[in-house]
C-alpha cells in the first residue's frame, strides 16, 4: 500500500510541473501586457521600464520559469502587482471560501446522489425509479450558471429567503452558511443526477455479480446484502469520478463566485486574468492545480483502500 | 481597524481674512460652501456597490475612480467636486484657496482637521508632501502627470502655503486638486510607514473611517467620530465588490444594496417596471466612444474614402441597436458640459449616404475590404454590426474582429491597424481628452496616427489659457481639425444610469459617479 501511495504521490508531483509549465507558458503567450494595464494610459516609458524590471518580465522566459520554480520552493509566489501584497497570502486568504463551497456542493449532492442512486437500483423500472431517471437527466443538462440565476431570481430576488451576493460577515457561521446554500445548490444540482445515475448502474452491475449471489444464497438480509457489499463496491466509480470531478467544480465555482460575487479562487483567477496579472494568475493556477492533483490522488487511494485489486496493480 | 485616536491643537487662524481674498473661481465656489447637500446624521448603514476591488490607499498609486470613491471619503482635498448636475468645486480642507498669479496658488486649511492614529492637525507640511510625493521620480507615482507643471509647494505658516507652478496649468482646477492627486495624507504617518502604504490606510482625516476590506468581497467606512465638519450621513457604508452589473441589478431587487450603476439595457425595463421604493436617474457620461481609423495604413491613405465611411455611419442607428436609446450621439471628444463642448459635429449623426456614394466614387476605391478591431462588449458588437451594415451600403465590406480587454488596450501601437471602435475614459477637463491625440501619442495611446502642428500648439496653449470662453473656442477648434482628418467618427458619450432606494439621497458627480461623504438619508 505505501508503495502505492508513493508511487501516486511522485506522478501527482510530476503532473503538477507538468501544468504550471504548460499554464505559464499559455499565459504569457496570450497578447496583453499587465505593464499597460496597471500604469494606464499616464505611463511613461521610465516607469514601463522599472515595472517590467521589478516583475522581472525583463528577463527571457525560460528564466522566469526557472525563477518562478526556484520561488516557490521557497514559498514565495511574488507579489500582486496592483496591490504589492504577497500572492501567497492573496490566494491563501481566497481557497477557503472555493473549498468550502465545492465540498459543501459535493457532500450535499453526494449524499443525496447516493441515496437516490440506492433507491432506484432497489426498486428498478417502479414508478419511483423512473421519475428519478427523469429527475436525474434533467438537472445533468442544466448548468451551473442557469441554476444561479434562476435561484438568484426566485429565492433571493421574489421571494427574499437567501441572500443574493457575498459570502456572509466573516466569523459568523450562521450568515456565512446562509450565504452558501444557493451557490452551493447551483454547484450541486446537476452533480445529484449524475452521481445517482452513476450508483444505480454500479448498483445494478453489482447486485448481478456471484459474491452477491452467493449471499443471498446463504439467506442474509436484502438490506444487509445491499448496503454493506453491493453499495461499497458500487460506491468506487462514484468516487474516481468526484475525484477528477473537481476540475470541473472548480470551473463551475468560477461561475458561481461571479453570479453571487462571492470571494474565491475562481473570480481572483478571473480578474487576475484580465488585468494580466501574472504573479496572481500563476499562484491562483498553481493552487488550483494542486487542489486537483490532490483530490484526484486522494481518489485513487480511497479506491485502492476500498478495492485490494488497484493496489494489486490488477 | 483604523485607530480613531486624534489629538492635535487648534490654531487660531484668520479664516474670515481669507475668504475675503478667494478669487472669482473660488468664490463661485464659495458661494456652494455651505456644506454638502443632504448630509443628515440620521446614522445606519448605506449599501452600495463598486464595479471593481479596491487596489491602493495610498493616493500616489491610486488606480482610478474605484480607489478614488474611497480616497473621497476618508481623505481630505484642498477642493472637492461639488455634488450636482454641473460641474464645480467647493471648498474641503481649504479655508481659502486662491488664484494669485498664473503660477501660484495660495491656500489655507482649515483649523479642525485631524489624523486619526494620533497624527495631529493637518498642517501645510502635509499638503506640501503629499503634492511633492507624487511627483518625486524616486516614488515612481503613477499619477505623476496628473500634478501637470507642478515645481512645489511653499509652506508659509502652520496652515498656510503656496503651490507653486512651473507654468500655467487650467485642468488644476477641474483634475487635480479635486480628484486623485489632490488627496492630502498625513506626513508623519506615511514616512513612518516607510514612504508609501498599500491597501491598508495608515492615518485618515475625512467624515469616515477605513474601518475594514474583505478581499473581493467588500469595504467596509465607518464614521469618524471626530470630524469635525457636517456630520456625515450615515453610521456606516458597505461597499460590496460585484463585477457585473447585472448581479448588481439583482442584489438591489434583492434589497441587498441601495445603490448601483445600472447597464444600459436595463433602463428601459427599469422604467416600463419601476423597483417599488427606488428611483432610476439617468447623468451623461464622459466617456467618449468613436471609430478611429489609422492614416499611417495605406489602405485608409485616400481621404475621400475616410470621409465616405464618415458620412455612411448611422450613429442614430448605433444609439438605439447598442445602447438601447439610453445614450445621445456624441459630437467630438469632449462632452456637454465641459469647456470645449462642440454644439455640432462637422459630418452629423445620422448617415448621409447620397453624400458617402458620391464621396466613395470621387475616391475611385473599388473592392475595399477593410477590419475593425471591437473590445468584446455586446454594446460595442451590436454598434459594429450596424456600422457594418453601413459601410456595406456603400460597397465596403467590413470584418469585425473582437479582442479581449488585454488585448485589446494593446492595439495601439500595431502598425497595420484599420479600423477601431474605441472607447476612453475621461475626466472633466478638456486637456485630458486631446492629451491623447497630439503627435507624440502616435502609435501609444494615438491610434490613428493624427499627426497635426496646430492641434499640438492649441493643446499646450489651451492647457494655460484662463479667458474660459478662448479656452473653449480652442478645443472646439482641435475636434474639427480632429474630423477634418477624416480618422473619426464619433460615436457618443454613452450614459451613466443609477438606481437608489427612495430612503437615500445620493449625491453624485455631474457624470453619475458617486461622492459617499456627501450621501444623505432622503
Amino acid at each position: 500500500m505505501l508503495t502505492y501511495i508513493l508511487r501516486r504521490l511522485g506522478l501527482a508531483a510530476l503532473i503538477t510541473i507538468l501544468a504550471v509549465t504548460l499554464l505559464f507558458l499559455i499565459i504569457h503567450m496570450i497578447p496583453g501586457d499587465p505593464v499597460s494595464t496597471m500604469l494606464g494610459p499616464k505611463a511613461s516609458p521610465e516607469l514601463r521600464a522599472a515595472l517590467e524590471a521589478r516583475m522581472g518580465l525583463d528577463k527571457p522566459l525560460p528564466v522566469q520559469i526557472g525563477l518562478f520554480f526556484a520561488n516557490m520552493l521557497r514559498g514565495d509566489l511574488g507579489m500582486d502587482v496592483f496591490t504589492n501584497r504577497p500572492v501567497t497570502t492573496i490566494v491563501l486568504g481566497q481557497i477557503p471560501y472555493t473549498l468550502v463551497l465545492i465540498l459543501s456542493s459535493i457532500l450535499w449532492s453526494a449524499v443525496l446522489g447516493i441515496a437516490l442512486g440506492c433507491y432506484s437500483a432497489v426498486n428498478r423500472n417502479s414508478l419511483g425509479d423512473r421519475l428519478a431517471g427523469v429527475l436525474s437527466v434533467s438537472v445533468i443538462a442544466v448548468p451551473a450558471f442557469v441554476v444561479s440565476l434562476y435561484s438568484l431570481l426566485i429565492f433571493a430576488v421574489k421571494l427574499q429567503w437567501f441572500p443574493a451576493i457575498g459570502a456572509g460577515e466573516p466569523g459568523a457561521w450562521g450568515d456565512q452558511f446562509h450565504h452558501l446554500i444557493l451557490p452551493s445548490l447551483a454547484i450541486g444540482l446537476s452533480w445529484v443526477g449524475y452521481i445517482a445515475r452513476l450508483v444505480r448502474a454500479s448498483m445494478l452491475e453489482v447486485m448481478g455479480e456471484g459474491h452477491v449471489r452467493t449471499a443471498r444464497a446463504f439467506g442474509l438480509p436484502e438490506r444487509w446484502i445491499t448496503y454493506r457489499y453491493a453499495l461499497r463496491l458500487a460506491i468506487l466509480p462514484t468516487v474516481t469520478v468526484i475525484g477528477v470531478g473537481m476540475g470541473f467544480l472548480l470551473s463551475a465555482a468560477v461561475f458561481t463566485e461571479i453570479v453571487f460575487s462571492r470571494p474565491g479562487l475562481g473570480k481572483l483567477v478571473i480578474d487576475s486574468i484580465t488585468t494580466r496579472n501574472y504573479p496572481v494568475v500563476m499562484g491562483s493556477v498553481l493552487f488550483s492545480t494542486l487542489i486537483f492533483v490532490a483530490s484526484t490522488t486522494l481518489a485513487d487511494i480511497i479506491n485502492a483502500i476500498l478495492d485490494p485489486r488497484i493496489r494489486a496493480g490488477k | 481597524m483604523t485607530s480613531q485616536n486624534i489629538t492635535w491643537s487648534r490654531v487660531g487662524l484668520p479664516r474670515r481674512a481669507f475668504l475675503k481674498g478667494a478669487t472669482a473661481l473660488g468664490l463661485a465656489s464659495v458661494a456652494g460652501l455651505s456644506l454638502p447637500r443632504g448630509a443628515r446624521a440620521e446614522g445606519g448603514t448605506l449599501k452600495t456597490r463598486t464595479y471593481a476591488d479596491i487596489r491602493s490607499m495610498d493616493p500616489a498609486f491610486s488606480q482610478g475612480v474605484v480607489d478614488e470613491e474611497i480616497h473621497a471619503a476618508i481623505y481630505n482635498k484642498l477642493i472637492q467636486y461639488k455634488p450636482g448636475r454641473e460641474w464645480g468645486w467647493q471648498l474641503d480642507a481649504a479655508a481659502m484657496v486662491e488664484q494669485a498669479d498664473d503660477t501660484h496658488i495660495n491656500f489655507a486649511l482649515r483649523d479642525d482637521i485631524g489624523f486619526t492614529g494620533g497624527f495631529g492637525a493637518m498642517t501645510a507640511e502635509d499638503v506640501k508632501f503629499s503634492f511633492e510625493r507624487i511627483i518625486d521620480d524616486a516614488l515612481e507615482s503613477t499619477n505623476k502627470p496628473d500634478w501637470g507643471p507642478l515645481d512645489h509647494v511653499e509652506v508659509t505658516g502652520e496652515r498656510t502655503g503656496t503651490i507653486v507652478l512651473k507654468n500655467a496649468f487650467q485642468p488644476l482646477w477641474n483634475i487635480t486638486l479635486p480628484y486623485i492627486a489632490g488627496n492630502i495624507v498625513s506626513k508623519a504617518a506615511f514616512e513612518q510607514a516607510g514612504g508609501k502604504i498599500d491597501t491598508q490606510p495608515v492615518a485618515t482625516s475625512g467624515p469616515y473611517l477605513h474601518a475594514g476590506w474583505e478581499p473581493k468581497q467588500k469595504t467596509t467606512l465607518k464614521r469618524n467620530p471626530d470630524w469635525k465638519g457636517e456630520a456625515p450621513a450615515y453610521d456606516e457604508i458597505q461597499i460590496f465588490h460585484i463585477d457585473d452589473e447585472k448581479a448588481a441589478e439583482i442584489a438591489f431587487e434583492a434589497g441587498e444594496i441601495d445603490f448601483t450603476r445600472v447597464s444600459l439595457d436595463s433602463v428601459e425595463r427599469l422604467k416600463s417596471a419601476p423597483i417599488e421604493g427606488a428611483t432610476l436617474d439617468e447623468y451623461p457620461s464622459l466617456y467618449y466612444a468613436w471609430v478611429g481609423m489609422n492614416l499611417d495604413n495605406p489602405k485608409l491613405a485616400n481621404i475621400k474614402l475616410r470621409q465616405a465611411i464618415q458620412y455612411a455611419i448611422d450613429v442614430p442607428s448605433i444609439m438605439a441597436g447598442a445602447y438601447f436609446g439610453a445614450a445621445e450621439p456624441s459630437t467630438g471628444i469632449i462632452a456637454p458640459g465641459l469647456a470645449g463642448h462642440r454644439e455640432a459635429s462637422m459630418t452629423g449623426a445620422a448617415a448621409d449616404l447620397e453624400k458617402a456614394q458620391a464621396l466613395m466614387a470621387e475616391s475611385g476605391e473599388t473592392n475595399v475590404s477593410l477590419t475593425m478591431d471591437i473590445l468584446n462588449k455586446s454594446a460595442n458588437v451590436t454598434a459594429a454590426q450596424i456600422i457594418q451594415a453601413n459601410l456595406a451600403a456603400i460597397g465596403i465590406t467590413l470584418e469585425i474582429k473582437l479582442n479581449e480587454g488585454a488585448t485589446f488596450w494593446e492595439l495601439g501601437s500595431n502598425e497595420g491597424l484599420e479600423l477601431v471602435l474605441n472607447r476612453f475614459s475621461m475626466t472633466p477637463d478638456p486637456y485630458y481628452a486631446t492629451s491623447w491625440f497630439i503627435a507624440e501619442q502616435a502609435g501609444i495611446w494615438n491610434w490613428e496616427r493624427f499627426r497635426n502642428e496646430e492641434f499640438d500648439q492649441l493643446h499646450i496653449a489651451a492647457q494655460s489659457e484662463a479667458d474660459q470662453a478662448k479656452r473653449a473656442e480652442m478645443y472646439v477648434r482641435m475636434q474639427n481639425l480632429m474630423e477634418e482628418s477624416g480618422a473619426y467618427k464619433f460615436i457618443t458619450h454613452e450614459s451613466t444610469p443609477v438606481i437608489y432606494r427612495n430612503t437615500v439621497a445620493p449625491a453624485l458627480r455631474p457624470d453619475g459617479l458617486p461622492l459617499y461623504r456627501y450621501f444623505g438619508a432622503a
